[in-house]
């Protein structure tokens, strides 16, 4: 059961990162964010067959690797529209997996090419088990300059249990603007 | 109840005599849970042969599930301990059965060439079956009982060649609930 006092147990962590890999001390969730270049992606997607009006549009993208692991002994609760990401004071907006399924039934992409791009994403939602390690990309659009992340995991087996709350303040996307 | 037999009974509770070892949680292998969602999804695949494989056609047995993809990197660090699983399981009534996720032959071809060469994989060339059985991710593995239903489920990439994996996939009942 919730109560008000289990509720942001954990504090508020400003973390400076500016390396290509980064952890998160001190908290049941370990992140690590490796930015990807436009030609790292590019050279991903194409090795494996797809359209090149797909490959162009992805190269075009912030591409950023994603692990979270749960290094505690409850679940936590991977919800990506708890992830805000901001830039120079204005927000960025994540691009749903949605909205690269939608985009890509427009395009007549195969089959195998959407549902491998699918599985190359972070799940939107994913309840992370004591010791789990998922990972997968996050796109944003393509913006210069360090990129402000706040996001919250629900915690518990009914998500009722500490908030956990992270920032980071300097990641970003890698390589040249496309 | 006789006193005799509440002694057995007050035994059998404190010791966990008789429970089979499946049925506690610190049997299990790190990273293995039990998942019960039901009846696991049926698929008819062929493989790199193409050999076709349907799964209802190995009810009576246990199977090992297998999801993976050559560009998942826990997948390749994988591989090599399920081939190495296969081979020291290969007299236990377990079926193993890998899938491979909307690749194509050559890929795969070239892929178990280098990681596991004594391994065939059943080719979801369009992603649809995974996707009928939403993983958490890549790799996935499920266990599949006799009867058909999904009974556990694998967090991540295992090491399934270490001793308590092998342990826990020979103590799987028998299709008659026999250990």
């Amino acid at each position: 059961m919730q109560t008000p006092g289990n509720k942001h147990r954990y504090p508020l962590l400003l973390l400076a990162l500016s390396g290509a890999a980064m952890a998160t001390p001190d908290t049941p969730v370990d992140i690590r964010f490796t930015p990807r270049t436009p030609e790292q992606m590019s050279a991903f997607y194409a090795a494996r067959g797809f359209p090149k009006p797909m490959v162009e549009l992805l190269a075009k993208q912030c591409f950023i690797t994603v692990r979270v692991h749960n290094r505690g002994t409850d679940t936590i609760w991977l919800d990506l529209s708890r992830w805000h990401f901001s830039a120079e004071g204005k927000e960025v907006q994540r691009y749903h997996r949605n909205h690269w399924l939608a985009l890509w039934k427009d395009m007549g992409v195969p089959l195998a090419k959407q549902s491998t791009f699918r599985w190359t994403l972070l799940p939107e939602t994913l309840d992370y088990q004591p010791d789990e390690a998922e990972g997968g990309n996050i796109i944003l659009p393509w913006v210069k300059g360090p990129i402000s992340l706040r996001a919250s995991f629900a915690s518990g087996p009914d998500q009722h249990g500490p908030l956990i709350r992270l920032h980071y303040d300097k990641l970003h996307c890698a390589g040249n603007p496309p | 109840m006789n006193r005799c037999r509440r002694l057995w009974l007050f035994i059998l509770l404190f010791t966990g005599i008789g429970l089979s070892p499946l049925q506690a949680d610190n049997a299990l292998p790190k990273g293995v849970r039990v998942y019960s969602p039901g009846p696991a999804p049926v698929f008819r695949l062929t493989d790199m042969d193409n050999e076709a494989f349907a799964l209802d056609s190995a009810r009576g047995r246990w199977v090992f599930v297998h999801f993976w993809a050559s560009w998942c990197g826990p997948c390749r660090k994988e591989m090599p301990a399920v081939q190495r699983m296969a081979t020291l399981l290969a007299d236990a009534p377990l079926l193993i059965v890998m899938v491979n996720t909307s690749e194509d032959e050559d890929t795969v071809f070239s892929f178990l060439g280098s990681y596991a060469p004594d391994m065939n994989s059943l080719m979801d060339r369009d992603g649809q079956v995974t996707e009928a059985w939403q993983p958490r991710g890549l790799p996935a593995t499920y266990l599949v009982d006799p009867q058909g239903n999904i009974r556990y489920q694998a967090l991540g990439g295992r090491p399934w060649d270490q001793p308590e994996y092998l342990a826990f996939l020979r103590s799987l009942p028998g299709s008659d609930g026999t250990e």
